[in-house]
């Protein structure tokens, strides 16, 4: 009985014994076995190809568009698409991941590119790339982005840049002007303080943004230190963290909405949620801050996020996210094939418009035609080349567990349940243990 | 069958003709072949899908396992670290614990007390039985932790409710000190599987028993005491062991209110949801196996603990005591 009871438990043992069992192929995914020689897709042979996304039906509708547009040129690749959302579609790769049975082309995301690059789970794009997969659109830099260890094992489909977005409709409400970006973090502070003062209880500045990681990496670049080095090395102190921290005190003390509120609405933020004024985000996030709010693309406006440091080159430009090939596909030119549609039909531009973030390849941008909101980031991204320094080295693998281990403290911190110094030790002994996991 | 009828047909049975050295035991090795024959399809489970994993997941628990890489032998380094330097660990013991120890001896106590009220009213009993189980069918599913979380949040019925009387809470489901009560309030509401046994036990208990208390003069509560309790020991002890192993295994509704998370403040980082979160979220497989083997080890000592004081407080119909 007590066996049969305790059979969730075990549900662990036996997907990590399927996993264990599976494990030993992914050795077998060498790039240079799988590497096909490009010379242009049979179009007499009949060919099957897996796509994988993550999204929403908005965005699985775009991608059956494109499919379709896909297959006017090319009518003998049947391509099989399924999405989920992000977290569950990378919980469903990692486990294809260690089984060999990875969907011949997947959306990819840049925190988990190092660790399926260096795993060799991914195709070296360098064969295709200029031919296949045509380059011209794309700058040196997006192309640079996907580049792990000298091989490229990803493109970008779009870039987007670190931000801040203000509601409108909830400013004028309290009367208060939006914030002018480019401060320093402390006039950001009392700007959300005037917000909050006029909101009654009801509405917020802004919520607290020492929570986020972001904001600690664009802390320390103003001071020229990137997170983590080109080695994978930690390239912070406990001290520096602890700082940082500390500055975001004022925000948990009653200048940003109660963390309390954003729990109740989690996965939504306090600005999905109307709770808020302000908040720094990525800026490709507006559409889904419009699904959320259920407002006008004039309602959003966005501003640059404050700053350490005036004068700093702190932020960057970073793929929103990508498109990389199985290593283990059969079909390693129809999947370039694919790619290259996805990423340079102008056709496909015009379907998608900003969904996937600002398209990389000029070639598709061509074909975006840019609504207020898309314009909006778009200037945005024009705006702040003064403040655009180099990528940061590819995320150390198991960023995503960091990021999560950052957001989670910044949580606690907000409900009192940690203190700032347990906080740092917890998250240094994180940060050790992912390195050396 | 013609030759046969000259015979005595009691005859064979009561004197069998005399077999060969060793048919006796060829036949009884047929029987213990075709035995293990219809074992073989549990037999496949029981390794295949129970010992198998079980032993595998111990070999991980002591490795750092990535799924990406093989795992890494790492002797006792899971283990240790998990009370030594994962604070998130501990909470996720204590926030477990505290959930067993309060919500299953409440939720019992809901069951008993229905479970009586239902033996007692006879009337439309049969209707209030099945309105009262609804609850355990569907209490485990996703949409009811979904009503959940509205119900428990800011502005919600619960929270309107209360500031009609004048408690003024706010809502449960960002609260670090209400989302514990939150979920203990859903594991309450899920009292009908057990209700449905004590009433069981309660209808099994002779009414002489009680006619022979009221003879010595006995009123409702000494009743209870000294008859229905004692009489209603080993299903209590039955109850008791299910739900506390049933408590420990609290996943689905947590996950599903804290949207995976655990938050607020780790209040629902339940050692199960922990364990998960390590392993599928993190690749953490070697932690979250010694995890899994921490919980087991957990649920193994709780249930041995409750068979041993057993022996002081159940009482069996015709032990004699």
């Amino acid at each position: 009985m007590l066996a049969k009871r305790l059979a969730p438990v075990l549900g662990l043992a036996l997907a990590a014994t399927l996993l264990a069992g599976c494990g030993d192929d992914s050795d077998n995914t060498d790039p240079a076995a799988s590497d096909g020689s490009p010379g242009g897709v049979d179009t007499s042979q009949q060919i099957t190809l897996d796509l994988a996304f993550w999204g929403n039906d908005v965005r699985a509708e775009m991608y059956e568009q494109a499919v379709a547009l896909f297959n006017q040129q090319y009518p003998n690749i049947k391509v099989n698409q399924t999405f989920l959302a992000f977290p569950e579609f990378w919980e469903k790769r990692q486990i294809e991941a260690a089984g060999g049975g990875l969907p011949d082309v997947m959306m990819f995301d840049y925190s988990y590119l190092r660790q399926y690059s260096e795993n060799s789970l991914l195709l070296d794009l360098a064969p295709y790339l200029g031919n296949t997969i045509k380059t011209d659109g794309f700058t040196e830099a997006a192309l640079g982005i996907g580049v792990v260890d000298g091989h490229t094992t990803a493109i970008s489909i779009g870039t987007n840049a670190w931000a801040m977005y203000l509601n409108n409709d909830v400013l004028s409400a309290t009367g208060v002007s939006p914030y002018a970006g480019g401060t320093a973090f402390a006039d950001y502070d009392a700007w959300m303080d005037q917000v909050t003062q006029a909101g009654g209880g009801t509405v917020y500045g802004g919520q607290d943004w020492s929570g986020r990681i972001q904001n600690f990496e664009i802390w320390m670049r103003a001071q020229g230190k990137d997170l983590f080095t080109d080695e994978s090395e930690v390239n912070f102190t406990a001290d520096e963290l602890k700082a940082f921290w500390q500055a975001g005190q004022p925000c948990r003390d009653g200048v940003c909405v109660p963390q309390s509120k954003l729990e109740e609405v989690y996965p939504k933020s306090g600005f999905g949620s109307a709770q808020t004024a302000s908040e720094l985000t990525w800026d490709n996030f507006g559409a889904s801050y419009m699904g959320d709010l259920g407002v006008e693309q004039t309602s959003l406006t966005i501003a640059a996020p404050p700053t350490y440091r005036a004068g700093a080159k702190d932020l960057y430009l970073k793929p929103s996210m990508m498109h990389a090939i199985a290593a283990t596909t059969d079909q390693p030119e129809a999947a370039a094939t694919l790619v290259d549609f996805l990423l340079n039909s102008e056709a496909v531009g015009a379907v998608f418009g900003t969904n996937r973030g600002i398209p990389a390849s000029a070639t598709q941008l061509a074909g975006v035609d840019l609504d207020p909101l898309s314009q909006k980031i778009y200037d945005y991204e024009q705006s702040i080349t003064d403040r655009l320094g180099d990528a940061p080295p590819v995320p150390v693998v198991g960023y995503g567990t960091i990021e999560e281990k950052f957001r989670v403290l910044g949580t606690e911190l907000g409900l009192g349940t940690v203190t700032v110094d347990q906080a740092v030790e917890q998250f240094m002994s994180e940060v050790d243990n992912v390195l050396n996991a | 069958m013609t030759t046969l009828s000259n015979q005595t047909p009691l005859k064979s049975a009561v004197a069998p003709r005399p077999q060969p050295p060793g048919h006796g035991a060829s036949q009884a090795r047929r029987e213990l072949r075709a035995g293990y024959g219809f074992l073989v399809p549990w037999l496949i489970g029981f390794f295949g899908l129970t010992l198998g994993p079980m032993v595998m997941s111990l070999y991980l628990s002591f490795t750092k396992y990535n799924i990406f890489t093989p795992p890494r032998w790492v002797g006792l380094d899971n283990y240790i670290r998990m009370f030594t330097a994962d604070p998130v660990f501990v909470k996720s013991v204590k926030v477990t614990l505290g959930y067993v120890v309060v919500g299953t001896p409440l939720k019992l106590a809901a069951a008993l007390g229905v479970a009586l009220l239902l033996n007692y009213f006879t009337r439309g009993s049969g209707f209030f039985r099945s309105a009262f189980y609804a609850p355990s069918l569907i209490g485990a599913s996703v949409s009811i932790a979904i009503v959940w979380r509205a119900m428990f949040g800011t502005d919600g019925p619960v929270d309107s409710a209360l500031t009609v009387f004048g408690l003024d809470l706010g809502g449960w489901v960002g609260n670090v000190d209400l989302a514990v009560p939150m979920m203990i309030c859903l594991t309450i509401w899920q009292f009908g599987a057990p209700m449905v046994i004590f009433l069981a036990g309660l209808q099994g208990i002779p009414a002489e028993l009680y006619e022979a208390a009221e003879v010595d003069g006995a009123g409702a509560w000494a009743k209870f005491r000294q008859v229905t309790l004692p009489m209603l020991s080993s299903v209590i002890f039955f109850n008791l062991l299910l739900e506390t192993i049933h408590a420990f295994q609290v996943f689905g509704s947590a996950f599903i209110i804290s949207n995976g998370s655990g938050s607020p403040g780790g209040m629902l980082n339940f050692m199960t949801l922990y364990m998960y979160k390590r392993g599928f979220a993190d690749s953490q497989m070697g932690y979250a196996a010694a995890i899994a083997w921490v919980v087991l080890i957990f649920v193994a000592i709780v249930a041995a603990l409750l068979f041993r004081s057993s022996k002081a407080w159940v009482h069996y119909a015709g032990e004699s005591r």
